[in-house]
């Protein structure tokens, strides 16, 4: 059985990490890396701007911006996809490939689920923060760009990291509306092959699951360093987000 | 320079201040004492307006400072009182250098260089120029106080406000931060100053208000204060820290 899955491997590596680009769209774990990454880093602007509008005093950010993050959680990934997959071609009246729609999908959930943990990096801060900016002349904006965000940002990296890793996971869902990543290949290899599911999906899973110890590792590294930042004597050279 | 007139301020059903009148001059230092309770911090923060209040004038330099008006001139009112917090709130994300240079060259538009040089001169001024690139982490409370009023000093305020400058210290830290707002007092500074300090107080201020359940009901010079207290409830009070 293992020397089965080994001859898989050997035989499918190229398809498992990048699909059958050149010779068709990139896929496997370069386009599974690629479509979180993308939807991480688009997500990111997005959940700071909710974050801000739902803890702003004016009800007209703060309404639409709590429905959204509420009607988020409240459904199912899958929904979103088939709703951005029917809905966005519609609304646009032009086709929209896969990815694309998956990139979409994958930003407004992210940034959904993001706004919370930025926001929660927020209120965390000692409000004696927002009230020394505010002393100093500061305007509301300035206060959050120069003094809150860059503090709420750096203490939530391990939570922002712990979100990409799920990101990660949440794009096998591409696999529905023909994605071409990681679970998509495996599948295909699943297909022709017909008799050995346990072997193709046993690697599967062990490539998720590397993928992502590594990056659980990463962030569990990352906040022990803030922790010790934080209550130690030397953050010399801290995040620069100079003045 | 602060004049403060039918000041009330109520949190819910409480009142926590009633019927503020008391004028600061320019250039006086002005003491603020009483019980914990008294309203003496929030009577401070109302003069810049960290807290809003429900009725009265408060007047900083001819100006009411809670009429309305825009943010912006809110803001640069704000920029031209001094305030130094209890618990310092330095930003712990800058060096103490970048915690003095943000305000002047974020909010007055000063060129860094030139914001640089007069944050320099300042922690010079406070006796931490060598510890400029630390980072408020590791700096001891008296200096990251001292550091705290560099940064105010900063934006150059005609008037600078003090919340329990000391309080958060440890006693032997307290002599270096009191040192520094002394010689604020020595240079002409206006000055109103919540402390617990009695005798930093008796030497530096020009008048003594005493509050208690959120009115002023003694303003008096130190000498007169502190050696022959009208109200019967300010005898009381420093009968009680004498006897601490």
């Amino acid at each position: 059985m293992l020397h089965n899955a080994i001859a898989i491997v050997s035989e499918n590596w190229l398809l498992l990490l990048i699909g059958q680009y050149p010779n068709g769209p990139l896929g496997g774990i370069a386009a599974t890396l690629i479509l979180s990454v993308l939807g991480i880093v688009l997500a990111f602007p997005l959940s700071v701007l909710i974050a801000l509008a739902r803890i702003s005093r004016w009800r007209l950010l703060r309404a639409p911006a709590t429905a959204l993050v509420y009607l988020v959680r409240g459904v199912p990934l899958l929904m979103i996809i088939f709703w951005v997959y029917f809905l966005f071609p519609l609304l646009l009246g032009a086709n929209v490939p896969g990815f694309a729609t998956m990139v979409c999908t994958l930003v407004i959930y992210e940034g959904a689920f993001l706004s919370e943990v930025v926001r929660a990096g927020i209120e965390a801060l000692p409000r004696g923060q927002m009230d020394a900016a505010r002393a100093l002349g500061h305007s509301y904006p300035r206060a959050m760009r120069y003094v809150i965000l860059p503090q709420a940002l750096y203490n939530m990296l391990p939570a922002i990291l712990s979100q990409f890793i799920s990101t990660i996971k949440e794009t096998t869902l591409g696999y529905v509306i023909n994605v071409p990543e990681l679970t998509f290949a495996a599948n295909q290899i699943n297909n022709r092959l017909l008799t050995k599911p346990f072997e193709v999906f046993l690697i599967l899973a062990l490539t998720y699951y590397a993928v992502c110890w590594s990056l659980t590792w990463v962030a569990t590294w990352l906040e022990r360093r803030i922790a010790t930042r934080r209550a130690g004597p030397a953050p010399i050279g801290m995040m620069a987000a100079r003045a | 320079m602060i004049q403060l007139q039918g000041v009330n301020k109520w949190f819910g059903d409480l009142q926590v201040l009633a019927d503020i009148n008391a004028n600061v001059a320019r250039g006086e230092v002005v003491v603020v004492c009483g019980p914990s309770g008294s309203g003496k911090s929030t009577l401070i923060r109302t003069v810049n307006r960290l807290e809003e209040i429900r009725s009265g004038t408060i007047l900083v330099d001819g100006r009411n400072i809670h009429a309305k008006m825009p943010a912006a001139e809110l803001n640069a009112m704000r920029s031209r009182i001094g305030f130094v917090f209890q618990s310092f709130n330095l930003f712990p994300h800058l060096s103490a250098l970048d915690n003095i240079i943000l305000s002047p060259h974020r909010v007055n538009g000063l060129g860094r260089a030139a914001a640089r040089d007069r944050a320099m001169t300042l922690l010079e001024r406070v006796g931490l120029a060598n510890r400029a690139h630390s980072f408020p982490a590791q700096l001891s409370g008296g200096q990251q106080q001292r550091v705290a009023i560099a940064r105010a000093l900063a934006m150059e305020p005609p008037a600078m406000l003090f919340d329990e400058p000391t309080s958060a210290l440890d006693p032997e830290m307290v002599g270096e931060v009191l040192a520094v707002i002394r010689g604020l007092a020595q240079e002409g500074m206006t000055m109103m100053c919540v402390t617990h300090e009695m005798s930093f107080a008796r030497e530096v201020a020009d008048q003594v208000w005493f509050m208690d359940a959120g009115r002023i009901l003694e303003t008096a010079t130190p000498g007169a204060f502190f050696g022959a207290p009208q109200h019967p409830r300010a005898q009381r009070f420093l009968s009680d820290l004498r006897a601490r």
